[in-house]
């Protein structure tokens, strides 16, 4: 455990004292904050529509959590998919560049903790990008309330069930970047190959459509974007729970796997 | 303490080390010795536990390395070929890191630290960035991480390399004092240094040890060609024609060498005293009689040269 410790310490440091976490969150604020402005006006002109056409009925539907949060999560998480390869690409590629892999590989440490320590640290950077996430609800919620609008109000445990699964599909992209990372010394093939096995796993969603029967439900079941639809409706189901903890462990293990078989040649 | 026996590496179809030999006893200090390519870097990368060889065993300290990699690689400090350093880190941050990852107990690790960096002289750059080092204080920086948490064996793959003569000075008197306490292999290719810091030698060409031995042993043990200079005070070119006849032996006169000559000898080292009996009787005045050592870079030579196993 101090060894898992001591990596993710510095990890973690390397994350937050040099630019790259803070391009990533520049970056990120910048485009989740530009999906929350469309997403939010085109919510604002609907609503009007329906007042000035006293669409009472309709107006209902319009609430701040279905119409603004839920698609934000949703296009935020599509948007993981290209900013999770970035922060995972250095992980063990740099390590191997910089022949830095040579301490870590005679110090008495596993390889399991060696992985971990810095997953874990990834982890920590996905989660700082889900609170920012977070900024937009309470934007809302601030001015929201000042504002008047019946429809102003925000529900948060929706909120929370969304963050918990934005975090969760992320962790699970990380940890196909991680193996990306181990397998090369090379951050920007790292970055590549990790996009490919990410857009792969989307994609794997889309031939679901053309499917039929079992197999549509299996191909659904894989794709990694599909899971965190039941999140965003503030429900938390074993089966999304269990995907993203296997995909997880599966892409520590094949890292860990990699990192024990390079040795060997 | 480290026991290799029959150690075989293959890079794909390149043959980087093979059947190699060898123990180091404890408190040995053990220059690691070939030119570019030998394989001192494959060997220690296997002793180490950072790859395993194709065939053959490595043990330290009685655990296979393999085997019980975690008990091995708590023993050892290892300086790699390059210094394994982060550029974005401080040298304090750095070396907190090592510490923590060898297992130190927190509460001794600063003055650990300290202790390092006393020794390796980077105490007044403890708070730079790596990045802003130069080579030379880099490498010290890997040194010290090297010998962090007073590691029983310590490896340095060429702990020289890089450095100005002076610093090249100061870090083989650091190995020298380390060796007081240590057990120690350090690889290179500059033979002097084996020459000023170890008492052992292992020579390694083309993957393959061909000279296993203490320096003196194996100075003296090449000198198979035994060459005696001799120096006296009324030479004449007639001395040398007739010890060449009557010992049937080589003898020359290099230009230096203004009243005097040398004669070599192959095994017959119980001619020797003959051959002084002659001169000293002859009433010549000897004045010096003496053999021609070869240097340890002869015998490198000699050695890397001619495909010879010993
Ligand atoms: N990763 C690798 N892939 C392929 N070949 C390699 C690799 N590492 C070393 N070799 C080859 O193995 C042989 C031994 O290399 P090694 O690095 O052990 O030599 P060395 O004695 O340390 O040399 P130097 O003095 O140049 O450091 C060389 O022929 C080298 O080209
Ligand atoms: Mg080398």
């Amino acid at each position: 455990m101090r060894n898992i410790i001591a990596i993710f310490k510095k990890e973690f440091k390397i994350y937050f004292e040099t630019p790259v976490a803070y391009v990533v969150f520049g970056i990120f604020s910048l485009i989740s904050g530009y999906f929350f402005l469309q997403i939010f006006s085109y919510f604002q002109r609907q609503s009007l529509q329906f007042l000035q056409y006293q669409a009472a009925h309709m107006l209902e539907h319009m609430n701040l959590n279905d119409m603004v949060m839920r698609p934000l999560f949703l296009n935020i998480n599509v948007f993981f998919l290209l900013m999770i390869p970035v922060i995972t690409m250095r992980l063990i590629a740099d390590e191997k560049r910089l022949k830095t892999y040579e301490l870590l590989m005679t110090s008495p440490v596993t390889t399991w903790q060696i992985v971990l320590g810095k997953y874990l640290a990834s982890l920590s950077v996905i989660l700082v990008m889900v609170l920012i996430v977070f900024i937009y609800p309470m934007l809302l919620s601030f001015f929201g309330s000042e504002g008047g609008l019946s429809t102003g109000s925000i529900e948060w445990m929706p909120l929370l069930t969304s963050g918990i699964g934005l975090f969760l599909a992320g962790a699970s992209f990380a940890a196909l970047g991680i193996f990306a990372s181990s397998l090369t010394e090379s951050q920007i093939i790292s970055a590549i190959v990790s996009f490919g096995l990410l857009l792969l796993f989307w994609v794997i969603g889309w031939a679901s459509a053309g499917a039929e029967g079992i197999l549509k439900e299996v191909l659904r079941y894989l794709s990694l974007l599909e899971h965190l639809d039941q999140f965003t409706k503030g429900l938390i189901e074993v089966k999304d729970i269990v995907y993203y903890f296997s995909v997880i462990y599966f892409g520590l293990f094949l890292t860990q796997q990699s990192i024990s078989s390079q040795r060997w040649r | 303490m480290i026991e290799v026996k029959g150690l075989t590496k293959f890079y794909k179809q390149i043959r980087a080390i093979e059947d190699v030999s060898f123990s180091v006893e404890k408190g040995d200090i053990v220059g690691f010795l070939g030119p570019n390519g030998a394989g001192k870097t494959t060997t220690m990368k296997i002793i180490t536990g950072f790859m395993p060889p194709d065939s053959g065993v490595a043990k330290v300290a009685g655990f296979d390395v393999f085997e019980s990699p975690l008990e091995v690689k708590k023993r050892i400090g290892y300086l790699p070929e390059n210094p394994p350093v982060y550029n974005d880190m401080t040298v304090y941050d750095y070396l907190k890191f090592v510490a923590e990852i060898k297992g130190i107990e927190s509460k001794k690790i600063d003055v650990e630290i300290e202790r390092v960096s006393e020794s390796c002289g980077i105490t007044d750059v403890q708070k730079r960035l790596i990045a802003h080092l130069s080579k030379g204080f880099r490498q010290r920086v890997g040194i010290a991480q090297a010998i962090l948490g007073n590691p029983e064996i310590v490896i340095f793959d060429e702990p020289t390399i890089g450095l100005d003569p002076n610093q090249v000075f100061e870090v083989r008197t650091l190995i020298k004092e380390l060796a007081k306490e240590k057990t120690i292999i350090l690889s290179t290719h500059i033979l002097p240094e084996v020459e000023m810091t170890c008492k052992k030698v292992i020579v390694i060409h083309k993957g393959r040890i061909v000279a296993k031995e203490n320096i003196e042993d194996l100075l003296r043990r090449r000198t198979k060609i035994s060459e005696m200079t001799v120096r006296v005070k009324r030479f004449s070119i007639e001395l040398m024609k007739q010890i060449r006849d009557k010992f049937n032996i080589k003898v020359s006169q290099p230009p230096e060498l203004e009243n005097g000559f040398n004669f070599e000898l192959e095994n017959q080292e119980d001619r020797i005293e003959d051959i002084a009996k002659f001169i000293v009787d002859g009433g010549y005045g000897l004045l010096e009689f003496r053999p021609i050592t070869l240097s340890l870079e002869d015998v490198f030579r000699e050695l890397t040269t001619e495909e010879k196993t010993v």
